[in-house]
């Protein structure tokens, strides 16, 4: 067998909880590492034992490779799980981990640089017949150059930082005359954010559907795919539900998506797990769009429909072992849905909502799965993702987990901090979301308001007025004088 | 009489008859509303101005009508405050600057978003107390328009 005698988890939040669920199903041992602003935040519970690894700003920690690798040779771990998003898909971070005598839990540094650079990756898919958005990826960067593409390509036409993400530095043009200020624009951003200024055309694809396939690929030569999510209920450029199967393919699409992300795996020469997100355009075309060299946030749905251990596979498959399923085994059962609760005001362009959880109500029951990082209690900082938790729902059909999510939701409470729960709850009433007419424009075309609720009934405000009378402790100097948790309750008084 | 404010809705509620209810603190924001022989739970915490409620599924974010608008929009004599605590990454006008309403002058990231400071009206920059790298508490007064 022999799997790891310990693993590091190089990260915080949810994701460090979940991962060190699986070590624990494993009988291996974790480490957490976190920094000032996370002393006693959940995911240092959990863990079996914890390493502060810094200040707060996550440059210094999180993001802070050498403080990391320095960890797990300290607490004596041999591999180091990732996570999502900071060092997770940083090339030279797995190099680093690699060259220390510890096992990077993800793809080797090379393929990380390859998949980062949005030029070379649409190349290499291009040459392995995997379909690309018309586009120009060429090393001619001269901004001439570029306005001559831009018009062969069509209008409108997308300006995409080649090492970029996120939304950083993209520009949606729409005609010849303001294509060189849009450039410029798009530059000055790339520059700053990526320190590169390299651009890739593609023509804008209006109302997509986001589309990705899920692949985990063994260090012997088998690839495969876990099927598709559909990611298309988005803000910002950043998911917000999450689904699988889509509502939009048939069976036979759905087989040549898969097939093409298998194929772009097979290009990247990828090992671990690993996401090709597709762009579907109305006309039911595809278009890669990128490779993420990580765990997605959104792999609890693949999970809750094909009954694997992603976190297991990817640990199995670092450790040497051969994929212990093939092609033929994996299927799909029902529907999942994932809902992600962040702490932010969506009644106010998505503004972040720092602040002490005071009450979280989870939800439970069949079906119903919730992965949350933090606890009542928690400090949410100004410094991390807003992200608090997802809630995942696995029903028979789609009815039946939007039924579930539902009603999971409408159990679902989390007070202190402002979070987008009513504008889910929209979504999930929506009629265009319940006929699965979904595309990335879906939140500013429907729910543009931020989907808020109705004002509370009268009855409910009574209750509030008579609650916060009730609350403790009451407000007086002793409880204004020591740093209590609940002293930000205090005050209320009625005129 | 206590005043809340819902989104753009205000909201008057009756005291009286708020502190007839039987209302008893289960813990840390919950509580149980008796009423006969029938119990209900929900949640309500206070942060400041903003009052949190969760009643029947629903979540509530309600605004103290006493306290005067949110933070954001605050512009009492001409001050813009920061609306949330976070860190000054740009900063895009200077003292002096004519701004249109709406125009970007400082960027303050917060858990990993930015988000634009923007004037409220048409104006010019007395002062800009922010500089890039700055942390920024909410309530602060960054910008002065005159």
């Amino acid at each position: 067998m022999g799997l790891f005698k310990k693993i590091l988890i190089a990260n915080r939040g949810e994701i460090a909880v979940r991962v060190a669920r699986t070590c624990r199903a494993l009988g291996i041992p974790t480490v957490a590492v976190y920094s000032e602003a996370d002393r006693g935040a959940l995911h240092v519970r959990e863990a079996d034992e914890a390493l502060a690894i810094g200040p707060a700003e996550a440059r210094e920690s999180y993001l802070d490779g050498a403080r990391i690798v320095d960890a797990a040779r300290r607490a004596g771990a041999d591999a180091i799980h990732p996570g999502y998003g900071f060092l997770s898909q940083n090339g030279d971070f797995a190099d680093a981990v690699a060259a220390a005598g510890v096992t990077f839990i993800g793809p080797p540094g090379p393929v990380h640089r390859l998949m980062g650079d949005k030029k070379g990756a649409r190349r290499l898919m291009a040459a392995a017949d995997v379909p690309v958005v018309p586009g120009y990826d060429g090393d001619d960067q001269q901004d001439a150059t570029l306005a001559a593409e831009a018009a062969r390509i069509g209008w409108p036409v997308m300006i995409k930082p080649s090492r970029g993400g996120g939304g950083k530095g993209m520009r949606v043009v729409t005609q010849a005359a303001d294509f060189a200020a849009a450039l410029a624009s798009s530059r000055r951003e790339a520059r700053a954010a990526f320190g590169d200024d390299v651009m890739v055309l593609e023509r804008f694809v209006s109302r997509p559907r986001h589309i990705e396939v899920q692949v985990m690929a063994d260090a012997h030569g088998t690839t495969l795919h876990l099927l598709e999510r559909e990611c298309s209920i988005q803000r910002r450029h950043q998911k917000v539900l999450e689904e699988t199967p889509s509502p939009a393919l048939d069976a036979a699409r759905r087989a040549e998506l898969c097939a093409a992300g298998v194929a772009a795996a097979r290009a990247a020469g990828y090992v671990n797990a690993g996401t090709v997100e597709f762009l579907l355009d109305p006309e039911g075309r595809f278009y890669f769009l990128e490779m993420n060299t990580r765990l997605q946030v959104e792999h609890p749905v693949t999970e809750a429909v094909t009954g694997l251990d992603l976190v297991r596979m990817q640990i199995e498959i670092a450790a040497g072992q051969p994929l212990r399923l093939g092609q033929q085994d994996v299927s799909a059962r029902g529907h999942a849905l994932e809902c992600r609760l962040y702490a932010e005001d969506p009644d106010h362009d998505d503004r972040p909502s720092p602040g002490r959880v005071v009450v979280l109500a989870a939800p439970d029951g069949p079906g119903v799965r919730f992965d949350a990082g933090i606890a009542a209690g928690s400090e949410v900082t100004v410094h991390y993702d807003p992200m608090l938790a997802k809630v995942v729902t696995f029903g028979a059909d789609r009815a039946e987990s939007i039924a579930r999510m539902r009603a999971a939701l409408a159990r679902t409470a989390v007070l202190g901090v402002t979070t987008n729960l009513a504008r889910l709850q929209a979504i999930l009433a929506h009629p265009a979301f319940l006929s699965g007419a979904l595309h990335t424009g879906f939140l500013d075309e429907h729910l543009k308001d931020g989907g808020r609720a109705e004002p509370p009934p009268a009855a409910a405000l009574q209750a509030a007025v008579a609650a916060l009378r009730r609350a403790r402790p009451a407000a007086g100097p002793a409880a204004q004088a020591r740093p209590d948790p609940w002293s930000s309750l205090g005050g209320w008084r009625l005129p | 009489m206590t005043r809340f404010v819902s989104g753009d809705v205000e909201l008057e509620v009756d005291d009286r008859a708020a502190l007839a209810l039987d209302v008893a603190e289960l813990g840390p924001g919950s509580f149980v509303l008796r009423n006969g022989d029938s119990e209900e739970l929900f949640h309500c915490v206070r942060v400041g101005t903003v009052v949190h409620l969760w009643w029947r599924g629903v979540a509530y974010r309600l605004e103290d009508a006493a306290q005067g608008p949110r933070a954001s929009q605050r512009q009492g004599g001409g001050g813009l405050e920061a609306p949330m605590p976070g860190k000054v990454i740009a900063v895009k006008k200077a003292a002096g600057d004519a701004v249109a309403k709406g125009e970007e002058i400082l960027i303050v990231e917060a858990m990993k978003m930015e988000n634009a400071i923007r004037a409220p009206k048409d104006g010019r920059i007395k002062t800009i107390a922010a500089k890039v790298g700055d942390m920024v508490a909410p309530g602060t007064v960054l910008v002065e328009i005159e």
